[in-house]
């Protein structure tokens, strides 16, 4: 029953409005916008502007306090807390800037934990997970725990575990705001192969230099969109 | 349900530390119930042990120790005889001596003491050769003599058998007393009580009454009843007749009364640590809680990983519980073995030694106990913490430093 069968993600109208005491934060302020599977967007703006709001929202971490969100077709406004907690688990998946492992586990066990809540037997979980620890190319470092790991070593053990449960979108929060250069731009090459093998990504980000990776740039100024244009366009 | 255990394991084991720390209150409280409760089988086992190779159907007469009573009271032959005469059901009565005489015979110290048909009765001590003293013994006042496995050692070292001194006698100053009897190693440790039976000599009384003590009153009595007779009214009775004949006040005893006393004894020793291991079980789990908290907090944004991969509130809850129950079962488990060990050594080490009597170790109690505290500890101080774990925000948690 999905009429537009390419659109994954299709928000209207959407506003969060953040009350702390008298004061009221309008962080989104009406946003319309939809993805298609298979893009590569970024979302840019300045600091308060309400990306992370938005990231929230869009990852389900967090409800829209008015306007639509439909997720691969699903309209996810009005679902309860393990409602959305089901849809994390099928549909996204999460790179943070502080990679965010369970310390004291194994890259390995690390990648399996959607899977040990999805519920898989544990010997296809820790099959799944080493394809995908070797997809993003550390599948011989699976059995060191995150403190033995490089920086870019954890990231690509937090790419693995995004993937592991074949999400319908990837979300990523200034995925490469803790790494150096060099390897930031290892992390960034292997958006661009996810991305051309298919995976759509969503990644938020102050840096142009990582922007300029995705195809389609989406401005945000105080709560609302001020542009939304294909990377490499003039700003 | 199984991988929440293995992963429950998991994470216990990467804090080991801190697990261990947050047991070791359970572990004590445990330990204490379970090593009491295997103490007092132990001990309930041995009184029963004590009390059941002698009859029952004794119980002792003593003249209570208060002014001017004392002389009144003083039991003498003469009582034994009205005691014997008047009162139905009574099978004989038998008298103890003031003090057991130590006494030379031959080179050797032995201590000479009254023997009786009681001897039969009450010793704690196996026959191991020829006869016990007997009811003729007694009435004929016969120079004969049942001798312990100590005075056997030392008055004949170069003795083949026990049974080959049977026959031969004994001299105690100018009287001669002819072995009838020997007896084996005591079954209970009286030594360890501070009363050493091993050199005993025993005679029977009215010989003893004959030779050494004419005239002189007893220290108490010991009255026997019939078989079937009752005990209780035979003691009223006996009481009531000594009370008119000496105008004078007994305390009364009988193997009922002390097991009684000596298990309430341990029954109240048993309250006390029970009300001691409710406070301890309660201090425990406050103590679990209180690190199971400290570990939620501590563990608030791997709970926000968790549940921004897709955790259900119903699932961080269900680890963080079973997290807790494997803890309290493993202090329960650990302090349960500790009891029963610590309950073996006080059961063989001490009770054992004095009563001769081993009792069984109470696994039913000890697993009884340590399950009863795992499922309460769990169940009233891990849910809280479980269910704080499962409904933190997971935005805020992970923004958790
Ligand atoms: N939990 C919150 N409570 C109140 N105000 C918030 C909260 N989170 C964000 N805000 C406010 O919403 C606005 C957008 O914030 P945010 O989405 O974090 O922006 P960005 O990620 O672009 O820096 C800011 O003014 C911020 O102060
Ligand atoms: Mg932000």
């Amino acid at each position: 029953m999905n009429e537009r069968p390419n659109v994954v993600i299709d928000v209207a109208n959407l506003t969060k409005t953040y009350a702390s005491g008298e004061l009221q934060v309008q962080a989104l302020r009406g946003l319309t916008f939809t993805i298609n599977r298979g893009e590569y967007v970024a979302i840019m703006g300045p600091s308060g502007s309400g990306k992370s709001t938005l990231m929230n929202v869009l990852g389900c971490l967090d409800r829209a306090t008015t306007g639509t969100y439909k997720l691969d077709g699903i309209d996810v406004s009005q679902l309860d807390d393990n409602q959305l907690a089901e849809i994390r688990l099928k549909k996204l998946g999460f790179v943070f800037q502080g990679f965010n492992l369970l310390a004291r586990t194994d890259a390995l066990r690390n990648v399996t934990l959607p899977l040990f809540y999805a519920g898989m037997p544990a010997k296809e979980r820790e099959r799944r997970a080493l394809e995908r620890l070797t997809e993003v190319g550390i599948g011989e470092r699976a059995r060191h725990k995150p403190t033995e790991l490089s920086g870019g070593e954890q990231q690509r053990v937090a790419i693995a575990r995004a993937l592991v449960n074949d999400p319908a979108v990837l979300l990523a929060d200034e995925p490469t705001g803790n790494l150096d250069s060099k390897t930031s731009s290892e992390i960034l090459g292997l958006f661009d192969r996810l991305s051309a093998s298919g995976r759509t990504i969503i990644v938020v980000t102050h840096d142009e230099g990582v922007a300029k990776h995705s195809r389609r740039i989406l401005r945000m100024l105080d709560g609302v969109i001020i542009s939304d244009a294909p990377a490499g366009a003039p700003v | 349900m199984f991988a929440y255990f293995i992963e429950a394991f998991r994470v216990l084991l990467a804090n080991r530390t801190r697990s261990i720390l947050t047991v070791i209150g359970l572990v004590v409280g445990v330990a204490t119930i379970v090593s009491v409760q295997v103490a007092a089988q132990g001990m309930a086992g041995a009184v029963s042990g004590i009390f059941k190779g002698t009859n029952a159907n004794t119980f002792f007469v003593f003249p209570k120790a208060s002014q001017g009573n004392v002389v009144r009271a003083a039991l003498k032959l003469s009582d034994l005889a009205l005691v014997q005469q008047s009162v139905p059901g009574v099978a004989s009565v038998i008298p103890f001596s003031r003090a057991p005489s130590i006494v030379d015979a031959g080179h050797q110290r032995v201590r000479l003491r009254f023997g009786g048909e009681s001897d039969k009765r009450f010793s704690t001590s196996p026959l191991v050769a020829g006869r016990t003293l007997d009811a003729d013994d007694i009435a004929r006042a016969t120079p004969v003599c049942v001798i312990s496995d100590n005075a056997l050692t030392r008055l004949f070292p170069n003795a083949a058998s026990p049974g080959s001194v049977i026959g031969t006698s004994i001299y105690v100053g100018s009287k001669r007393y002819v072995i009838v009897g020997v007896f084996g190693k005591t079954k209970i440790d009286t030594a360890a009580l501070g009363l050493d039976i091993s050199n005993d000599v025993a005679i029977p009384w009215t010989t003893f009454y004959n030779n050494y003590q004419r005239g002189s009153s007893f220290f108490g009595i010991s009255v026997l009843a019939e078989q079937g007779a009752d005990l209780k009214k035979i003691e009223k009775q006996t009481q009531a007749l000594l009370a008119q004949a000496h105008g004078a006040q007994y305390q009364y005893f009988d193997f009922g009364f002390f097991a009684q006393t000596i298990n309430g004894f341990f029954n109240i020793v048993g309250l006390i640590v029970g009300a001691v291991g409710a406070i301890s079980l309660v201090v425990a789990g406050i103590g679990i809680m209180n690190i199971m908290l400290v570990s939620v907090t501590e563990r608030t944004r791997e709970i926000g990983i968790r549940k921004a991969i897709g955790a259900r509130r119903s699932q961080v809850l269900l680890q963080f519980f079973i997290e807790s129950l494997l803890l309290s079962a493993f202090g329960c488990i650990t302090g349960m073995l500790l009891g029963v060990a610590l309950g073996e050594i006080v059961d063989r080490g001490f009770i054992a030694r004095i009563s001769g009597v081993t009792g069984g170790i109470p696994w039913l109690e000890a697993i009884v106990i340590a399950v009863g505290f795992a499922t309460i500890v769990t169940v009233v101080f891990g849910t809280y913490p479980a269910y704080r774990a499962a409904k933190l925000d997971p935005i805020q948690a992970l923004r958790y430093e």
